[in-house]
């Protein structure tokens, strides 16, 4: 039982920490920005020599934690604004599907751009071997990894939830998100939030790519692409542009995945996505505004 | 289905103010015939010039112009982002298995099959009419649902049926053979069936955008205030869209399975529904001439990239140029195009022949 | 000296004018209303001022600056404050955080943040009910207190000018009377220039001031509102036939 909480959470950490990447960049410039996922495999290629094989050959994965955390999440955070700066900018007064689509080619670069270095071939990497141990808690025995993913997770959340409500740049976020050109008669400088919300969600996707490569071990181009569809979808039903939203439906669609796994018959187990994405519509169907209403998102039929 | 839409418009398409429906077809008419000009024109080419490689990458253009036009049929008119119509090629496309492999190898690969299915063997051309049916039957039935939804609720919702049709046939072993390929399916090498099948859509595409419900969905997307005021059923005119496009989608995944003999699950996945909306929106989301043009474009330009990659060869050594180079140049490119066009290389006109667009912008002054 | 100079503005929607070849300019502690019906183009030129809308051709400076074309937020750091139509709240942040969002663009400078908050103590003086509901969602306001609200969050960047669009919009007669006394009240205490929109002259006949009379996008009348208002020129601008 406790097993299924913490599989739950644990899977729910990572919907959530991608549907907030979307979410942060949604919210001040109506992006959905499909490039992502990309990015988040790409934070994990980081720490890898370009090679072929099959072994990664990590050079800075030898690093002490302490320093190969931040040194993702600054790779994360760069790369995300650096998006921005070449590519995004150019976009900012282009519709929604133009820019779906644009930052859909831009992910399609990343991902070509490491398959040319690192070919498609998934590689098995130990990033912070300490972690597989397990532990035991209140008679179950856990995966440290686990644990520390959904320690992680809550760290990040309140971290960022204090960085938001108390910080004046956290503050001009907010208030760009909600209404972004009252925001800029204002005086907040549109430049610097849009990158503030790149970096931050940047560093998030080097976040879940350190979570997840623990878990799984293995460095694989593809991986980013697995988490970000629940974490689209997760984006969407918290109601796009909500922050809050986007936590609270991650962790609900991961939780809703590993409570199917168990519940269903077996026969019916491998078509669990098939009953989630249904969930999805369902939920929809009944909220099409999400979970939880942005203010001040008016949609575009 | 697909022959209904085609048929003569309803006389009481248009009020009297506006030019009568027989009027409205003259005018309009030369884009589906410029386009399929161009379709047969290139077609025309192909033969000409007899190499295999070449036709069969011309075949390919084709499937993707008849998926494109599909998408067009409810993207462009509805204004609404479909990320699931994909889904609907991949029913098409298993239908075309299912309805074409030789019984003996169905009834080892795809036992749980019914009866009757196990023993059909179609030819082709009744395999995708067929393909095209049961899709559009699936699009009618996931657009009773989803059609309630409107903007970005809507596209995610159409995500989610495309991740949800995908791991149906993923996994359902005894009837897709899961994540394995399904092979068998009878090759068709000549150029023609495709050149039809695509010239088929973009009438399609025409019938349905000047037709009652199409008129009217497009007042829906440029005006959803008034158009819903003047007694316009939105989510009923965008269920016809969604369906007739899901038939065509479904054609389209027939032909891309008899162009290639082979079906999976993920060949008709993210890969290809972001291909084929890069390819409408590059073009021009809102046009016809837009989708089809978008596609030959970037189809020209994938396969020019295609040939710089490989045959960079200098004095006896070859540079064999890294695995990857073409998609990141074909990214690149068609963000430049984005950015300097954010309405695609067309926009939202259409082509027609000169007389006839300076007649139309003198009649809307 | 000219605060605000307006030359020969035009501005289009696509094949639509909405504004055409506008002109006007404002002295220091001026006020100014710009009147005039439904679709004059009195908006999209507040807009267009603000650096929110592009122009199609003109000029536009502000205390000496060309600021043409220039971003919403360089406009707004030259002391060009915009209470937009509809009010904008910002209505899930608290009431303080709204009036701390302009404060942003003085974080350079030394003291700001002593001045920051001298500057919200006054404007808590001049509207006491922001002060008790500081706390509070902003979009839980009533639309009386809401105006007061983004008439606070202008004065907290200690603009030179404020431009208000409607602020009568939505608002019971007695509320907007409020409103309006603040406003009187906070121009004679700051010497602040006032640049107000409405769509009736009456309010502008009331209080005094400089009239700009707009319609299909031009100016037709400019002058002394209470001389203006007892003329027929008025009558004929608001219901005269003689463009369409």
């Amino acid at each position: 039982m406790l097993q299924i909480v913490f599989d739950g959470l644990s899977l729910g950490s990572l919907y959530a920490l991608g549907a907030l990447g979307i979410a942060l960049i949604f919210g001040v410039m109506r992006l959905v920005n499909f490039a992502h996922g990309d990015v988040i495999a790409f934070c994990i290629f980081a720490l890898l020599w370009p090679s072929t094989d099959a072994m990664a050959v990590v050079f800075a994965g030898q690093l002490p934690w302490y320093l190969l955390v931040p040194l993702v999440l600054v790779v994360g955070a760069g790369l995300s604004v650096l998006c921005e700066i070449l590519v995004f900018r150019r976009f900012r007064r282009a519709s929604p599907a133009t820019m779906m689509i644009a930052s859909f080619a831009l992910g399609f670069v990343i991902r070509y751009f490491l398959l040319m270095l690192f070919t498609s071939r998934p590689k098995s990497i130990s990033l912070l071997p300490m972690l597989s141990q397990p532990v035991e808690i209140f008679g179950a025995r856990l995966p440290l990894l686990q644990l520390i993913t959904i320690v992680a997770t809550v760290v990040i959340l309140i971290g960022l939830s204090l960085f938001l409500r108390r910080t004046r740049f956290g503050l001009e976020m907010r208030a760009a998100a909600e209404n972004f050109s009252m925001a800029r008669m204002l005086g907040v400088r549109a430049n610097r939030v849009i990158m503030g919300a790149f970096a931050l969600s940047g560093a998030l996707a080097g976040a879940i790519a350190l979570i997840f490569g623990s878990q799984t071990g293995t460095a694989d181009i593809q991986m980013g692409a697995s988490i970000m569809l629940m974490a689209f979808i997760a984006t969407v039903i918290g109601g796009l542009g909500s922050l809050a939203g986007a936590v609270l439906a991650g962790f609900l669609l991961g939780g809703a995945s590993v409570v199917m796994q168990v519940v269903l018959p077996v026969d019916a187990r491998p078509f669990r996505d098939a009953f989630v994405y249904g969930a999805v519509i369902l939920i929809l169907l009944f909220r099409p505004q999400g979970l939880i209403a942005a203010r001040g998102t008016k949609e575009r039929v | 289905m697909t022959t209904a839409t085609v048929s003569p418009l309803p006389a009481d398409l248009l009020s009297s103010r506006k030019p009568a429906p027989f009027s409205l077809a003259r005018r309009t008419i030369m884009t589906p015939v410029l386009l399929s000009l161009l379709i047969l024109a290139i077609a025309g080419l192909t033969v000409l010039s007899g190499s295999k490689p070449f036709n069969q990458a011309v075949i390919d253009v084709f499937v993707r112009v008849t998926l494109v036009v599909g998408l067009y049929i409810f993207i462009g008119n509805s204004g609404v982002l479909s990320f699931g119509h994909i889904g609907f090629t991949c029913m098409g496309a298993y239908a075309a298995a299912w309805l074409t492999i030789n019984p003996i190898m169905k009834k080892s690969a795809l036992p749980g099959l019914p009866q009757w299915l196990l023993e059909t063997r179609l030819p082709y051309w009744q395999s995708a009419f067929l393909a095209a049916l049961f899709a559009g039957v699936a699009a009618l039935v996931f657009g009773r649902v989803l059609m309630r939804l409107s903007g970005i609720a809507a596209s995610i919702a159409t995500f989610a049926m495309l991740a949800m049709i995908n791991t149906i046939y993923s996994n359902w072993e005894d009837v897709t053979g899961a994540t394995s390929s399904v092979v068998g399916i009878p090759i068709v090498r000549t150029i023609w069936p495709y050149v039809g099948a695509a010239i088929i859509s973009i009438f399609i595409a025409w019938g349905h955008a000047i037709s009652r419900a199409g008129l009217a969905l497009r007042a829906a997307r440029d005006e959803p205030t008034a158009a819903a005021a003047s007694g316009v059923d939105i989510p009923r005119a965008r269920l016809v869209a969604f369906t007739i496009s899901g038939a065509v989608m479904g054609l389209g995944g027939a032909l891309m399975a008899h162009s290639i003999g082979v079906v999976t699950p993920d060949t008709f996945y993210l890969g290809l529904t972001f291909i084929t909306l890069s390819m409408l929106v590059v073009g021009g989301m809102g046009s016809l001439s837009g989708a089809v043009i978008g596609v030959v474009l970037l189809s020209a330009l994938i396969q020019a990239l295609r040939w710089l990659e490989a045959g960079v060869a200098i004095g006896s050594t070859t540079f064999g140029l890294p695995k990857g180079l073409q998609e990141i140049a074909l990214g690149v490119i068609m963000i430049v195009i984005l950015a300097l066009r954010p309405a695609g290389l067309i926009g939202n006109r259409e082509i027609t022949s000169f007389r006839r667009s300076s007649r139309k912008q003198s009649s809307q002054q | 000296m000219s605060v605000l100079a307006v030359s020969d503005i035009t501005i289009r929607y696509g094949r639509l004018t909405a504004v055409r070849g506008v002109s006007f300019s404002m002295n220091e502690g001026e006020i100014v209303f710009v009147t005039g019906p439904n679709g004059a183009g009195k908006s999209s030129l507040m807009r267009t001022i603000a650096g929110v809308t592009p122009a199609a051709s003109g000029r536009i400076s502000f205390v000496g600056d060309d600021i043409t074309g220039r971003a919403p937020e360089d406009i707004a750091r030259l002391g060009f404050s915009m209470v937009p139509e509809g009010r904008e709240v910002f209505g899930s942040l608290t009431i303080e955080e709204n009036l701390m969002v302009g404060t942003g663009m003085r974080a350079k400078e030394r003291g700001w943040k002593a001045r920051a908050a001298t500057e919200l103590e006054a404007v808590y003086e001049t509207f006491p009910i922001l002060k008790e509901r500081r706390n509070g969602q902003a979009g839980l306001l009533s639309g009386g207190q809401q105006q007061m609200l983004v008439i606070g969050r202008a004065l907290m960047t200690s603009p030179r000018l404020i431009a208000i669009d409607e602020p009568s919009l939505g608002l019971a007669p007695n509320i907007t009377d409020q409103v309006y006394e603040c406003l009187i009240a906070l121009r004679s205490q700051r010497r602040l220039t006032l640049l107000i929109v409405e769509q009736s002259s009456a309010r502008a006949v009331m209080i005094g001031g400089r009239m700009i009379l707009m319609r299909g996008g031009e100016i037709v009348l400019d002058g002394d509102a209470r001389s203006l208002g007892n003329s027929e020129a008025i009558q004929a601008a608001y219901f005269g036939y003689e463009d369409h």
